[in-house]
Order: C-alpha cells, then structure tokens, then sequence
C-alpha cells in the first residue's frame, strides 16, 4: 500500500474498531461440541423410546442376532458421527478431519453390506412392495424430521464455513439414526425394501439438507455491522 | 503496516497467542478495552493474511473491514482455552474467499457483456503472464500454499499451523501450485 492509503487504512481501522467496540455486547460462547451432542442424542433417545413402544416389530427377538444388532449399531454410529462433524462445521477453524470422513466412509459400507446380505423375496405383489415401502419410506421422513430441525438449529447458531458441507452432515446424521430406528420399527427385512424404501430416502434427505444449507446456513455478516 | 508476526520467536509467539486468547474471552464478556485491543493487535496479520490473496488495494481494503465485521458477528463461536489464530483465520479465510468468488462471477460477468463479439475471435496476448496473474489463476487452496511458503518465506510448520492443514497436506498442495505456475508460465521441466 501506498503512504495515502496507509493513512487511509489506519483511520478506517480506528473508526471501524471504535464503532465496534463502543456496540459491544457479552456473548454467551457456544457450548461444546460434547454438550451439545449429548442433548441430541437425548432426543435421539426419546425417538427411539417412541419407536420401540410403538411397533409391531418383535424386534427384541431380533437383538438376538448378532448380525441385526451390528446392522443398528453400525448406522447408528455413524449417525453419530455426522452429528459430531456438522457441530463442529459451524465453528470457524475445526476443520473435518480424515480419520472421520474415513470412519464415517466404512460404517456406511460395513451397514450397507450388512443390508445386501439380507434376503430378497421373489413372490412380491407390487402393489404391496409400493404401499408397505411408501408407508417406511414416510416414516424415514417423520422419524428424521424433530431431530433434524434441532441439529439445523444447533448449526445455524453458529458460523458455518462451508455450508453445503454443514447441511449434508445435519440430513446425514438425522436420516441415518432415522435408518436405525426404522430397523426397530419396521418387521420387513427383505433387502429391496430396505434400499428403496429405508436407505433412498436417507440419501434424499442428506442431498436435500445439503442443497437447503447451500441456501441457508452459510454465515455471512452483516454488511451494516452493529448499531 | 509493519507485521512482526512471522519475526517473533517460538516463546514470544506463544506469550502472544495466549494473550490473544484471553483478550478474546473479555471481548465475550463484553470488555469494549479488550476488543480494542486485540482487534489493533490482529490488524497486521489480518492485512499480511489477506495481501497473500487479493492483490487490489481497495479490494483488501474491504475485505479486510468485512473479516473484522465477521470476527465480531462470530465472536460467540470462538471456544475459551482454544488456540484463537485458527478461528481468526478461518474466518478471515472464509470471507477471501467470498470476495473471490464474487470478484471472478463479476469479472466473467463483465467480459461477457463488454466483449464485442468480433473480439473473441483475436489472438490471445503472446507475452506470458506476470507472477500476479498466474497465482491468480491457481485455485485459492493452491495459491494461499504458494504465498505463505514462497511469498512469505513462512516455515513448512508455522504454513501448515496458519491454513489449518497437515504439514503432508501443505507440501502437496505447494507442489501442484508449482507444477500449475511452470504450466502458466510456460517453464520447461
């Protein structure tokens, strides 16, 4: 810079730093990425406490499988794991790192290749496969949609940086806890079902969360600034 | 506007890194004399940060008022006890690149509406670009290596501590901003 527009610069930086200083108020700091975490997952325990008390799956009697176990827990981690990567995506400089996209990359595909495994029936009237699968595929909506809205929430009171990133990561960890419970709630295991109407929907609810935090969540200041 | 930043010791840069961080805290519980201070004490790194990826004056200028207006919109979002310089940066990032982004969408705006169309057809200038140009042309991940390792003869380990990156990761990136200038440069391997 030039010595005009290095005095220029030092009175914009004093007029800029008084004005925000005389506007300052006390903030409260976010709280930590812990905390915050625990309160959804209490959400996500009260989610799953309604599903269990509302389903007509035996699914206790399944828990006794091993592999059906692992299915839940798999998603469930990593549910988890988005949850924690979409909390930290809205503070400045916690970047992602790649041990958990890492992570997150092989829950995904461990539980995916535990559903491929799970038989598919042949003798399957359409019109059944339709109306049974809509009817999960709305409750992969439902069961996603209170925890969703509180992980948004918990996001946007922040400052995400990279804003695509942070809306996948709150639709990912939303629908796929979603997923889990929906193993809970719904007796079919056949695995047509499972992909179309359980996993499709937790892919449209990532990519549509996704393109809403391109839109909504990204942080931007205001260019007025305060006062 | 003289930065010692990158002149001070390991020590000294600590002692001023905590004090950073503790300014910060009062700033969130409202203390007017700390945020000015520490706002006058980042000033200078600000600039140094920002002049790595914008070369126009008047357009730092404004962007450098932008990133202090983010830093104090943001300020609640800075966790008490964590290293501050990452947050600054990362914000101070963010908002270059908004800036980017914004400059090169008006720029193709404009040569889109301003060229006759007789125009596009003449030959592309034969001189080879300046440094200025071809770092321009770099993505900002690649470029923002390049500065901070060649511009500012920063260290591997102070470069990798202020992008927020691995030392691995920054080394990749300085190679292929390298091979991408030779490339715009016209150097031969």
């Amino acid at each position: 810079m030039t010595d005009a527009q290095e005095i220029s610069h030092e009175e914009r930086h004093r007029a800029l730093v008084e004005r925000l200083a005389a506007n300052l108020k006390p903030v409260r700091p976010l709280w930590r990425v812990r905390a915050r975490l625990g309160l959804w997952l209490l959400l996500q325990v009260a989610v799953l406490g309604w599903v269990a008390s509302h389903t007509p799956n035996d699914f206790m009697r399944k828990l006794e499988s091993a592999r059906y176990l692992l299915e839940v827990v798999l998603f469930a981690g990593t549910a988890i794991l988005a949850a924690v990567i979409a909390l930290r995506s809205a503070i400045p400089g916690r970047p992602v790192r790649i041990g958990e996209l890492g992570g997150i990359l092989v829950l995904l595909l461990a539980g995916s290749g535990l559903v491929m495994t799970q038989p598919v029936r042949t003798a399957y009237p359409l019109s059944e496969f339709v109306s049974v699968g809509l009817g999960c595929a709305m409750w992969t909506c439902l069961l996603a949609a209170a925890p969703w809205f509180a992980l948004w929430w918990a996001v946007k009171r922040g400052a995400p940086m990279r804003a695509w990133a942070a809306g996948l990561a709150v639709g990912a960890a939303a629908a796929l806890f979603s997923f889990a419970w929906m193993r809970i709630r719904c007796p079919n295991d056949e695995r047509l079902h499972l992909l179309i109407w359980h996993l499709l929907p937790v892919l449209l609810i990532a990519a549509l969360s996704a393109l809403a935090g391109t839109l909504w969540l990204r942080f931007r200041p205001r260019a007025t600034g305060p006062g | 506007m003289p930065d010692e930043t990158n002149k001070v010791d390991g020590p000294a840069r600590m002692e001023r890194s905590q004090l950073r961080m503790r300014l910060m805290r009062r700033m969130q519980d409202g203390d007017r004399d700390a945020c000015r201070v520490l706002l006058d004490d980042i000033g200078p790194s600000v600039t140094r940060f920002l002049r790595t990826r914008i070369a126009d004056p008047n357009a730092l200028e404004d962007v450098y008022q932008e990133v202090f207006m983010a830093l104090y919109e943001a300020r609640h979002t800075y966790e008490p006890g964590r290293p501050f310089e990452p947050w600054l940066f990362a914000i101070a990032r963010n908002v270059a690149a908004d800036h980017a982004r914004r400059h090169f969408a008006r720029a193709k705006w404009e040569q889109l509406t301003a060229e006759p169309p007789e125009l596009s057809h003449c030959d592309p200038p034969s001189a080879p670009p300046d440094l200025a140009d071809a770092l321009e042309q770099l993505p900002p991940a690649q470029r923002e290596a390049f500065s901070l390792l060649k511009l500012d003869g920063m260290s591997l380990e102070v470069a990798a501590a202020r992008t927020g990156i691995s030392v691995g990761a920054l080394k990749v990136r300085a190679h292929r901003a390298y091979r991408a200038l030779k490339k715009i440069l016209g150097g031969n391997d």
